[in-house]
């Protein structure tokens, strides 16, 4: 009686090993030789068992319905899969299993009528209530991977090109592969064994609870208790009874009178917050024109304001999310990555904040030392560097033979505007933000302590303030570098596409804008004569600009990357997988990251003694492999990559190198990571409102057993469950 | 002498799971574990010789506390912080001490530090590579490799049946040589998993593991154990 390939295959759980009574071997089967082993019930009889399992016995009392588990488990009700130590193997239903325990090894001897071979797959039960479980894919700990590109669909610039190189590379491969599938001669079908994997692994996530439950309410299934409770029994049970009647009462008072009260005030006092957060936000995201940036896009500052408030307006969502957790049984683990999330960001925020105190009354009490440094910084690198490299400039740097004339009236040029930046002030605004934007660094003097006081302060709103608003403030301090590129950029290009032309005229040729292509063309004497000779002059005059050009440039991409600087330390503060982190080290089986198998050795078994002869087993292990670091930090990679790729392209280098203007890297783009742990759309205020609304009513209606419990004491329970029945 | 070219061994307890592993690992034999014990004692010694020259130079540093106990501890004291003090007190004043130390004194820091990473993280290398093909008929295929160096743990990929599509030999040109390889195609995947990556053994042995891996992994129906792509 052998089914078509006879392999058996049996999950079994690791920590049923020693079974010496003879019981019943309880779970689920998937196909008729594919069972997945729950729990061994001693002691019972599997009729009685399996009569019980069908009426639903077994879960009568449990907190919540077993629906749930039956849906995801993928059956009505579990199964009886066979006998443990049976007395009598030959009476055994066919397609029963009988397990052995096996003294030698760790793993039980399995046996069946109709299977021929036998795979013995041993699997660690997780613990729900510990938030462990095993999962096929890795944990995703960002809110969705696809999330940023599907927020910002069309990306602008020289990103395009790159983009459309790698979606080509994308489709050669895709044919490439499609070719490969048509290598396949038999198109398999999967078996119904095939198709269980998925079943499989949630059956190893519940069954811990289903193996308690059953273990727990087997005793009704025993004979009644004969004795009685004795006198002194009897004593401490009412006293027991009498404390928890108190108890309950106390607690009744809480929840009924004090509670309501607080717990109103508290969401009246969130929803408030959460009304000042909205006007915030929509302050912060309007935007002049639908294309045009706004206020987050320009600035750290508005940024980090942006983050922290939507931050704020996602923890309550997220925590009503989580508490519908609680009211049901704990091996649903859907909700894991969003309590990993959750409780990341709360400590993110935390820890923000503590570095945050720490600088900010570092800056506070040294806020005149603080200034001075800064003062000092910004005179000798934007303003004294910068002139004594034009001076250096003018006056024939490194034997450089330049042209006299041109190098004196570029010098001259930018040094006025140093100068004037540097000293005079064009406007007094109270605004301290404008102020700087437009004031210069001399004003800025008198200021600056105030401005560091102010800096300092916002440093208590969490460390990642004060590295925006310095992130701000050298992109504001530094604005005459940048017009000096932009100018100094703009020459240098000019310059070369006219000499690109005259080269042309030179030749004899002009490029034909119409056709795009480069035409012979006939020249007169006095246009080729005219031509030849601004040629030969601007290209005698080119060494000068690009000198002044290199320098501003390169002032230029220092001054970026030293924003890319603040950039990851922002993105560190905000985005760093700190709590993720921890549980790896702590618990690694909370973050599973797919699962691993391990074939273990097994001794042929010489059953000399045995009365059943063993056929054919593999013993395998089941595995859950913890999430990968490198998994981890994937939003960082990618962010990384999405930099890299800007910055570090040819098409960028050709730009610096004739002059036309890098275009500094969307900040959109630059933090998708960001929005990776926040939802695209955010909750509404009369969303949030009802959500808090509706939480409020469900512990409610879970807490009204007026009687008092009765103490657990076994005898007693099984006495009343049975003449219950 | 410490490797081999790559071997198969397979294991297969049951006709329905099968494990097949290449290794560059030889067969033991008692000359070879000897080598590798000493290969072993080698290596400790020469990462305590690398903390011992990083702690010369620490000692050297203005930093460092500049007393350190020099009277050797009696009794139980052996096993207290003190032992370890002066064990490590002797150690530098010893002549091969000393020799470390006047070494490393005039190395700058940033080229002692890196060139320390560099030599602790040559001597984790392991010598010989291990990958292996584990075929479950039910549940499919488990590709695994063992780590570069001893820190790691072995990297492995699980693959459902359900989305295998295909088990092949393939071959390609690696250098001026024609290599052969087993390929796994999953579905919904726009790479292919190659077995045995990194040690891409020989055709022979990769066509043992293609018959093998095949008849475990589907019911034999007949007729398809000959075939073979290019």
């Amino acid at each position: 009686m052998v089914e078509h390939d006879g392999l058996m295959r049996v999950f079994w759980p690791t920590d049923v090993v020693k079974f010496d009574r003879p019981g019943v071997v309880v779970g689920w089967r998937n196909s008729n030789l594919d069972v997945f082993v729950v729990a061994v019930l001693d002691d019972v009889d599997a009729r009685d068992v399996e009569f019980h399992i069908k009426h639903g016995t077994f879960f009568r009392s449990s907190p919540h319905t077993p629906s749930h588990a039956f849906e995801l488990c993928g059956h009505s009700s579990m199964h009886v899969l066979g006998i443990s130590n049976p007395t009598d193997p030959s009476a055994m239903n066919p397609s029963w299993l009988c397990a052995v325990p096996s003294s030698s090894r760790r793993s039980p001897r399995i046996t069946c009528a109709k299977a021929s071979s036998v795979q013995l797959i041993m699997y660690n039960r997780p613990r729900p209530k510990g938030m462990q479980y095993i999962s096929l894919d890795p944990i995703a700990l960002a809110l969705d991977y696809e999330g940023s590109d599907t927020r910002h669909p069309k990306t602008v610039g020289p990103d395009s090109a790159e983009e459309k190189q790698e979606k080509q590379a994308h489709e050669q491969r895709q044919k490439l592969v499609e070719k490969l599938k048509q290598h396949t001669i038999v198109k398999r079908v999967p078996s119904a064994r095939d198709k269980a994997l998925a079943k499989i692994v949630n059956q190893v996530n519940w069954s811990w609870e289903l193996e308690q439950t059953l273990q727990k309410n087997v005793g009704r299934l025993g004979p009644r208790p004969k004795r009685s409770l004795s006198v002194s029994q009897q004593v401490v049970e009412s006293a027991a009874t009498m404390r928890n009647y108190v108890l309950q009462q106390l607690l009744e008072i809480f929840t009924l009178y004090l509670f309501p009260t607080i717990r109103q005030i508290f969401v009246s006092l969130l929803t408030l917050h959460r009304l000042v957060a909205e006007a915030f936000l929509v302050l912060l995201e309007f935007r002049i024109k639908p294309g045009r940036p706004a206020l987050k896009d320009v600035s750290a500052t508005a940024q980090q304001i942006e983050i922290r408030l939507q931050q704020f307006c996602y923890w309550p969502m997220q925590y009503v999310k989580l508490r519908e957790r609680k009211s049901n049984w704990a091996s649903i683990n859907t909700s894991h990555p969003d309590y990993i999330r959750f409780y990341n960001s709360l400590w993110l925020v935390a820890n923000d904040v503590i570095i945050g105190l720490a600088l900010g009354s570092y800056i506070i009490d040294h806020a005149d030392f603080v200034a001075s440094a800064v003062e000092g910084l910004l005179k000798t690198y934007t303003v004294d560097a910068l002139q004594s490299s034009i001076l250096w400039l003018t006056g024939w740097p490194a034997g450089l033979k330049l042209n006299d004339e041109l190098a004196a009236f570029l010098g001259d040029l930018f040094l006025w505007v140093i100068d004037y930046w540097a000293s005079k002030y064009l406007t007094r605004l109270r605004d301290k933000l404008l102020t700087m934007a437009i004031d210069c660094v001399e004003t800025l003097g008198p200021f600056l302590p105030k401005i560091v006081w102010f800096i300092g302060f916002s440093s208590f709103a969490g460390a990642s303030m004060p590295i925006a608003m310095v992130s701000d403030m050298l992109s504001a301090l530094t604005v005459h570098i940048y017009s000096f590129y932009l100018a100094s950029a703009r020459i240098y290009h000019w310059q070369l596409v006219i000499l690109q032309s005259l080269f042309h005229l030179f030749r004899g040729k002009k490029h034909n804008v119409l056709r795009n292509r480069i035409d012979s063309c006939d020249y007169d004497l006095d246009q080729l004569l005219v031509g030849t000779i601004l040629f030969t002059l601007l290209f005698f005059l080119l060494p000068t600009v690009v000198v002044f050009y290199l320098n501003f440039a390169v002032a230029r991409m220092i001054i970026i990357s030293l924003k890319a600087v603040f950039d990851t330390m922002l993105s560190c503060l905000n985005h760093f997988p700190l709590f993720a982190l921890m549980l790896r080290l702590k618990d690694p089986r909370r973050l599973p990251g797919g699962i691993r198998f391990e074939l273990r050795d097994t001794l042929v078994a010489t059953s000399a003694t045995g009365t059943v002869t063993e056929p054919p087993t593999s013993v395998i292990y089941l595995k859950s492999v913890p999430l990968s670091f490198t998994a981890m930090f994937n939003q960082y990679f990618q962010m990384a990559h999405r930099i890299r790729k800007h910055y570090l392209s040819p098409s960028v280098l050709l730009c610096l190198l004739t002059g036309r203007f890098v275009p500094p890297i969307d900040r959109r783009n630059l933090y998708s990571l960001q929005y990776s742990m926040l939802p695209a759309k955010r909750a509404t205020v009369g969303e949030m409102w009802k959500a808090l609304k509706v939480e409020k009513k469900t512990p409610n209606a879970t807490q009204y057993p007026v009687l008092p419990k009765l103490p657990t004491l076994p005898g007693r329970r099984m006495g009343r469950t049975r003449s219950g029945l | 002498m410490l490797t081999t070219t790559p071997r198969l061994y397979t294991r297969r307890p049951s006709p329905t799971t099968a494990e097949f592993t290449v290794t560059t690992l030889p067969p033991p034999t008692i000359p070879l574990r000897i080598l590798r014990v000493l290969l072993l004692a080698l290596r400790v010694a020469l990462v305590l010789l690398t903390a011992l020259a990083l702690h010369a130079r620490w000692l050297s540093s203005p930093y460092a506390q500049p007393s350190l106990p020099s009277t050797c501890p009696t009794g139980d004291g052996w096993f207290s912080m003190e032992a370890v003090w002066y064990a490590l007190d002797t150690l530098h004043k010893s002549s091969l001490g000393q020799l470390v130390g006047g070494l490393v004194e005039n190395v700058p820091l940033v080229v002692l530090l890196p060139a320390a990473a560099a030599l602790c993280y040559l001597l984790a290398l392991r010598v010989h590579t291990t990958e292996s093909l584990l075929v479950m008929r039910g549940l499919g295929v488990q590709t695994s490799s063992s780590p570069a160096t001893y820190l790691a743990s072995a990297t492995s990929r699980f693959i459902p049946t359900e989305k295998i599509r295909d088990i092949f030999v393939n071959e390609a040109f690696r250098g001026f040589e024609v290599r052969y390889y087993l390929i796994v195609v999953v579905e919904g995947e726009e790479n292919v998993v190659v077995v045995f990556p990194r040690l891409l053994p020989r055709r022979s042995i990769v066509e043992t593991v293609w018959r093998g891996a095949r008849a475990c992994l589907y019911e034999s129906r007949g007729g398809d154990t000959t075939e073979e792509k290019g």
